[in-house]
């Protein structure tokens, strides 16, 4: 791996990402802290990525415009968000808001300390161990076709060779990203997904079970890096089948259902306990917590076909649980707006 | 489908007490959690997805549009890890003093003697490199690969899952797809290839017939005659792997 690659890959999924969730800041008071910066952004990008790559895979185009499009779609959203955070730098600040965080118990800096050596453990071992999965000769082999030949699902992964457009793959082509990825920064498809990946993958998973934390101990939070700690055992001690989201999380994170478990899942139990709250608060909800909504269902799609059935699963259930609960049968539209790219990616399954 | 799905859940619970511990925390949460909207979300809607899991009707409607193998994939639902470490840390929140401390290690340990280390599944080794394939995979496709075209080679069943990973130029008679049973693909050639003692002359037969510039086998691969006997040469011994090139002239045309 280049240095030149590796600092690619760094600003592909570390800096653009977290540049452009600025876009979401209006969701919460929490989406200025840089894990759901980077979250909103990621599912953002997957979002627009699912959007032009499918119609290209169908039309059977080649892997070139997938790249110049996708290209073109975080160039603008960088350009956008740059626009708006100017705006929201000349605004003047009301208040100083004092860091309730700055006077933390020494229990509780020792547990965060915990937190990080068991957070840096794991992401040492994403790139020391290797874990030997059938499947990633189907999908590493994807990717790796499509940086290599330009074609998108239309050679043999297992064999090589062409042959017909393999569609219902096609509809969830996460492979396609780690192809993107490796073809923009250089370096080895197989690399990119075995190494570079889990280590960014991992590391947001942890981002994201930190900002529910947050919202858990919203008014008592010297427990949040017990949350943490706890949360990082039960992944690290979670081989307790071959199918848990623990298990794909760490030894198959470059597989796309293991980022529809380990990244969008708990991206929807994130948003979706943000608006319960703000529900039970009678808070308004922004446009844009609708849009991150709509675009982390959108990201499930590209993750797996069947992100879709789940998702719609938990946004349905949740809705209606909540609009009992609440009796406000309003929200049951929006949400179910929201499910439209589900809705519709699982008629094109049908259909082809 | 009952039992079907009664054992997708079981295979899924694996020793089973994560999953004890999990509805456990939904009690006790049930119990001491007043916020209404963390409920919802994480007491009633799993319970709501077990419901939808368990129901024969629903299971046999998703098993008509979807794989039966990935039916588990819903038990994603339920947030295992963030309701039981959430019902840890609230239960840890809840003690004072030194018990409090007792208690946070009576916890992990009870996770740790529950659970099972994801880095001891005999499936997670050391990697040999920064693509994580084997060396020999690395150094085999190197060595085999010809600018500017594909070559096809045939190797032993327990390299065939890496190749195309690290080489997408290198094409294969058959893949991983042959060693999943369930898949029921058969190759004669993969036959030979895993016999005991491989006769050359079938060997030499199949992968001429299945256009293989290359054959790659064990060293150890006991060979009854020999391939040179039918146009191979030895390319090259590498890291216990003996790759022998076809020099057949009809079609072994890099020019092409």
């Amino acid at each position: 791996m280049t240095v030149i690659g590796i600092f690619l890959l760094c600003i592909w999924l570390l800096a653009f990402p977290a540049a452009i969730g600025e876009l979401f800041i209006g969701v919460d008071k929490q989406a200025k802290k840089l894990p759901f910066r980077w979250m909103a952004g990621q599912i953002c990008l997957w979002g627009g990525f699912q959007f032009l790559c499918v119609p290209l895979i169908l039309t059977q185009k080649d892997f070139v415009y997938v790249t110049l499009l996708f290209t073109a779609y975080t160039g603008i959203l960088l350009l956008l968000s740059a626009v708006a955070y100017l705006k929201r730098k000349k605004r003047p600040a009301l208040h100083i808001v004092k860091d309730k965080g700055s006077g933390r118990e020494k229990s509780e800096l020792i547990a965060w300390g915990i937190f990080a050596v068991l957070l840096v453990f794991q992401l040492i071992q994403a790139v020391r161990m290797t874990y030997a999965d059938g499947d990633d000769a189907y999908y590493v082999a994807v990717s790796s076709i499509t940086e290599n030949a330009g074609t998108m699902y239309r050679k043999l992964p297992y064999t090589g060779g062409t042959t017909e457009l393999d569609a219902r793959h096609g509809l969830a082509p996460f492979p396609i990203w780690i192809a993107f990825l490796a073809g923009i920064s250089g370096i080895r498809t197989v690399s990119v997904a075995h190494v570079a990946l889990p280590v960014a993958l991992i590391a947001m998973t942890y981002g994201i079970f930190y900002l529910i934390g947050e919202r858990l101990f919203a008014k008592r939070r010297r427990f949040l890096p017990v949350f943490l700690i706890f949360t990082e055992l039960l992944v690290l001690f979670g081989d307790y089948s071959f199918y848990t989201m623990e298990n794909f999380m760490i030894a198959r994170s470059r597989q796309g259902k293991a980022a529809l478990g380990s990244i969008v899942i708990p991206v929807l139990f994130l948003l979706l306990l943000l608006l319960l709250e703000k529900v039970q608060e009678n808070e308004k909800i922004s446009v844009s917590y609708w849009i991150l909504l709509a675009l982390s269902v959108t990201a499930a799609c590209l993750c797996s076909t069947l992100g879709a059935l789940l998702v719609a699963m938990l946004m349905g259930i949740t809705a209606v649980c909540g609009a009992v609960c609440y009796r406000k049968w309003k929200l049951l539209a929006p949400t179910a707006f929201c499910c439209a790219p589900c809705v519709a990616f699982a008629v094109l399954y049908l259909m082809l | 489908m009952w039992e079907e799905v009664t054992a997708l859940f079981r295979n899924y619970m694996g020793t089973g007490l994560i999953i004890i511990w999990f509805f456990i925390s939904v009690i006790y949460l049930f119990a001491v959690e007043k916020r209404k909207h963390i409920r919802i979300l994480f007491l009633y809607v799993p319970i709501i997805v077990l419901l939808f899991f368990f129901n024969p009707l629903f299971a046999r409607l998703v098993y008509s549009y979807a794989d039966d193998e990935i039916y588990y994939r819903i038990l994603w639902l339920l947030p295992v890890t963030i309701v039981n470490g959430y019902a840890a840390a609230v239960l840890f929140g809840q003690m004072k003093g030194r018990a409090r401390y007792l208690l946070g290690v009576c916890l992990g340990a009870i996770v740790i003697v529950s659970g099972s280390f994801i880095y001891n599944n005999p499936y997670f080794h050391r990697a040999e490199n920064l693509y994580h394939v084997p060396q020999s995979v690395v150094e085999i496709c190197d060595a085999i690969e010809v600018e500017g075209r594909e070559v096809t080679a045939v190797f032993p069943a327990r390299l065939l899952q890496y190749v195309r990973q690290y080489s997408p130029v290198i094409c294969m008679p058959y893949g991983r797809e042959i060693i999943v049973e369930r898949w029921n693909h058969l190759n004669e050639l993969y036959d030979i290839m895993e016999s005991e003692e491989i006769d050359a002359a079938a060997l030499s037969a199949q992968a001429k017939a299945q256009m293989c510039h290359y054959v790659i086998l064990p060293e150890e691969k006991r060979i009854n005659g020999s391939l040179e006997e039918y146009g191979y040469t030895v390319f090259d011994t590498i890291r216990g792997y003996v790759i022998y090139r076809d020099t057949s002239p009809e079609w072994w045309n890099f020019e092409a």
